[in-house]
């Protein structure tokens, strides 16, 4: 019985994204069910075995380099900077891996990589790609973070170091485009996207300005079952049982799906009314079992005045950007280099 | 590169992710950037694995959590055999769901499975491997003043006037760094590391060329290497990956042999051996007889100190009941070395271990006959159940000089960065003038006196495969230990890696130091068949391998 419909749920996924795609996601999905041990613990050395990694490359490959940096030695936290070469150049320099940027406006993209807070790295082959080709199709620097992870961080340890990568940001005189400011806006996927709101919400307090926040399928949560997580249960790569795996593993313990961390306009949730919060370009795949909750998240910042533009893309399941073969992957593109360019 | 749209089935799918020009052979490219290798012709096959798969867990959940934590994962940069391997796992306890559509085409269990990888597997994603390595930087300091990449840039200025032959203007440029180094942080860093340089450097423009590494203090240069080497075993976990891995991939190849020969093709003190030995000693079924042959230089003043060593394991060996045997070789060269001197004997299981040795045998091209090959060539005729293989993860045997100092500057400079965390003393001091004399060696000598000739594992691969050897696959079980090793001894920032069936150790995103694993079956009788395709995956764990030829 649990096969049969296991078995319709498998068809499902396989009829709506490319086959590439499909082997890609349920590879990883069968992988993480391995390491999500049922007590909470979580099988850190098969996940960075079977994690496939590349290493950062200062040859410009189709015209993206990248290095790597530490931001924090005391955390041990690295962040790896992707730029687009400049011209012809056959080999870099250290000289020039800091060399200030030269054209009027550079937006810099802090990125946080997705993985439900546990799993992936700032140097995951999936990111890595992902990275390179933001810079190269919105012509943008990024800086993708390589944040503690979940279950032996647990919140707020995400959120402190993309905290910490913010500042470093704000303070590299190399990334200031020529008025003198660094032009910086945070992206993520995923957990990544989760982490996006909650360094936005810090640097409010702060004199640090973000220009605006993209989340790619965020990852919210609450108490309460929606009628999507109901509807979408286990049909396209994911299930309510490992959301909520995830949400434990993050979450200080005790503490349920209403934390703020996970429900930020549920009922503990804090409200944004009459406080400068950066724009926000939200990307919902119309086959995500969490988008009831992304939506609320979309009618929260309205309801308190914020500037929120939502991209609602039909039949579009987790993980579309990853491989860039669907029109859906080049449409977020395209709007990601119109939020980030429209502040020239 | 095909254009999404709703509805579609999973059969135009298929053909839709591979374009017209894409030939089946092919691994599928947008995978291939993910980290897999799947044949885009395969792409059907591996789906279906993956449904049965998927199925089989569904199914027995209990057996999924032993198999989370039991089973060992070999390679799982190619998808088909590691599911493969978990089926065949789960199927040893469950059974298959009896309502899934028949699949003719499908292969359950190691047979197979352990496909033979094409060439390509192991030659063409080696250029944009080999291209990226090129061009590794030290992970950065977020501190890194002007002046430390001013510096750099001197350096390499300066390098580059070496290699144009304007000893001149270079010599000029090392005052002018001399004095940049005032204004550096010298004690760790950029700085740090670029004084070695500096002054490799100025060996190399003001001395006669031919001069050895280093400057000794007048011992005895081998006993000196010795002291120095111990001292960098103590400081920085590279060498105790080294001999951790390795004897975790002997120990695995000698199961079910009791007589077993390793051979070390570099003793020093025997550092590696103690754990071996104990391990065997506990070995389900008891100890094998172990016989070890350990190769190193002569001793200059009438000491033997092979046998010194080899009695010292022998009273180790003895206090835990294994029967053990020693034998010295003194050699200089490991190209002195002359398989009848090992005298192996054909009724053992032999594993020869090389720890940062083979790369001394390279030359700066390749050629007939060249050392390298004499060596590779009668290692493989000893038809050893194992190969063990260290090797710096560096390109220092590049032709160009400036190619050379600038990986070699980054490479040490994530060396050096990794040792600050070491606080024992005079452990770290030493372990730098042991770097440091790998630096000099790297930039200040030339032909025959230039013996770190550090190559990337890619390079590696294709000349093990090239002498007839086969991996045998570094897994799950290995990397975990070494992880835990890791948390044990040493500092934030160390990580190990899998890549293909090898391992890696590295300071932070960088590798450093890569491990693998061979093995050299029986040569076939017909002498104009090529040495065993490379790149066959055997599973240790498995039946025998097939013979694929």
């Amino acid at each position: 019985m649990m096969a049969a419909s296991n078995e319709v749920n498998l068809n499902e996924s396989k009829m709506v994204v490319p086959l590439n795609t499909w082997v890609l996601i349920s590879n990883f999905k069968l992988a993480y069910n391995l390491l999500r041990r049922p007590d909470g613990t979580f099988n850190r050395h098969l996940a960075e075995f079977l994690d496939r990694k590349v290493p950062a490359n200062t040859k410009p490959v189709l015209g993206v380099f990248s290095f790597d940096v530490i931001i924090d030695r005391s955390t041990s936290l690295l962040s790896r900077i992707y730029r687009p070469a400049d011209g012809e150049q056959p080999q870099l320099n250290i000289a020039d891996l800091e060399k200030p940027v030269t054209a009027e406006v550079v937006p810099v993209i802090i990125f946080f990589h997705g993985g439900s807070f546990a799993h992936s790295s700032a140097n995951s082959a999936i990111y890595d790609t992902l990275c390179r080709r933001l810079v190269s199709i919105c012509k943008v620097v990024v800086v993708s973070v390589n944040y503690r992870r979940a279950p032996e961080n647990r919140y707020p340890c995400a959120y402190d170091d993309g905290w910490a990568a913010l500042n470093w940001v704000n303070s590299s005189s190399w990334l200031q485009s020529k008025d003198s400011k660094v032009h910086i806006y945070l992206a993520g996927d995923s957990s990544g996207g989760n982490i996006v709101h909650h360094v936005a919400l810090r640097a409010v307090e702060s004199d640090i300005e973000v220009l605006g926040n993209i989340l790619l399928n965020p990852m919210f949560g609450g108490q309460e079952r929606t009628e999507s997580e109901k509807r979408l249960d286990g049909k396209y790569f994911v299930t309510i049982q490992d959301r909520d795996w995830y949400w434990r593993a993050f979450l200080p313990e005790g503490e349920d799906r209403d934390h703020p961390a996970c429900n930020p306009f549920g009922p503990k949730g804090n409200f944004l009314e009459g406080i400068k919060f950066p724009k926000s370009l939200v990307v919902v795949a119309s086959l995500d079992l969490i988008q009831d909750r992304q939506l609320a998240y979309v009618k929260g910042l309205e309801k308190a005045g914020q500037k929120v533009k939502l991209l609602y893309l039909e039949q579009a399941t987790i993980g579309f950007y990853l491989l860039p073969n669907n029109n859906h992957f080049y449409t977020v593109m395209d709007e990601i280099s119109n939020f980030v360019g429209s502040d020239c | 590169m095909s254009l999404y749209s709703s509805g579609t089935s999973a059969a135009s799918s298929a053909g839709s992710s591979v374009s017209s020009t894409t030939k089946p052979s092919e691994i599928d490219g947008l995978l291939a950037g993910a980290g897999y290798r799947v044949r885009s012709s395969d792409l059907r096959h591996v789906a279906q694995r993956l449904e049965r798969l998927d199925a089989a867990m569904v199914n027995s959940p209990a057996e999924v959590s032993q198999l989370a934590s039991d089973a060992v994962h070999y390679n799982p940069s190619d998808i088909a055999s590691w599911v493969d391997s978990l089926l065949s796992e789960l199927n040893q306890t469950a059974s298959l769901p009896s309502d899934l559509p028949e699949l003719p085409e499908l292969m359950v269990g190691p047979g197979l499975n352990q496909t033979v990888l094409a060439e390509d597997a192991w030659t063409d994603h080696d250029a944009p491997q080999h291209q990226q390595l090129n061009n590794q930087f030290p992970v950065m300091t977020a501190m890194e003043e002007d002046s430390g990449i001013r510096l750099v840039h001197v350096l390499l200025t300066c390098a580059e006037s070496v290699q144009r032959g304007d000893l001149a203007f270079a010599g000029s440029l090392i005052e002018d760094m001399q004095s940049l180094l005032t204004r550096v942080n010298t004690s760790c860093g950029i700085g740090k590391v670029a004084g070695y340089f500096i002054d490799a450097l100025s060996r190399r423009i003001f001395t006669p060329q031919g001069v050895g590494f280093g400057g000794g203090v007048g011992l005895d240069p081998a006993y000196e290497n010795e002291v120095l080497y111990h001292h960098f075993y103590e400081a920085c976990p590279y060498l105790k990956f080294a001999h951790f891995t390795a004897n975790q991939a002997i120990l695995e190849a000698f199961d079910g042999h009791d007589c077993v020969h390793v051979v070390d093709f570099n003793l020093m003190h025997g550092l590696q051996w103690p754990a071996l030995i104990q391990a065997l000693a506990l070995r389900p079924g008891g100890p094998p007889l172990l016989r070890l042959t350990g190769i190193g230089p002569p001793s200059p003043d009438g000491r033997d100190s092979l046998r010194e060593v080899g009695l010292r394991l022998s009273e180790l060996a003895r206090s835990v009941n294994v029967r053990f045997a020693f034998r010295g070789v003194a050699a200089s060269r490991l190209e002195d070395v002359k398989p009848w001197m090992l005298q192996v004997n054909p009724k053992e299981a032999v594993a020869v271990n090389s720890i940062m040795q083979l790369h001394r045998l390279l030359g700066s091209e390749p050629s007939r006959n060249s050392p390298i090959e004499m060596v590779l060539g009668w290692i493989r005729n000893l038809n050893p159940k194992i190969m063990t293989v260290i090797e710096q993860e560096a390109n220092h045997n590049q032709p160009g000089f400036l190619d050379r100092f600038t990986d070699a500057l980054y490479y040490y400079s994530t060396m050096f960065d990794s040792l600050e965390a070491c606080t024992l003393q005079p452990e770290k001091a030493l372990a730098e003038i042991y770097i440091q004399r790998e630096i000099c060696n790297v930039v200040c000598c030339e032909g025959s006196a230039r013996v770190e000739r550090h190559e990337p594992l890619a390079k590696w691969r294709g000349r093990l495969g090239q002498a007839g050897f086969r991996p045998l696959h570094l897994g799950s079980n290995a990397f975990k230990q070494a992880s835990m090793l890791l948390t044990l001894f040493s500092a934030e920032g160390y990580c190990v890696e899998e890549k293909e069936g090898c391992l890696t150790l590295g300071w932070h995103s960088r590798p450093l130091i890569a491990a693998s694993a061979w093995e050299a079956p029986l040569a076939l009788p017909d002498a104009n068949s090529p040495a065993a395709a490379p790149g066959i995956f055997v599973n240790p764990h498995s039946n025998p391998p097939i013979n694929s030829l």
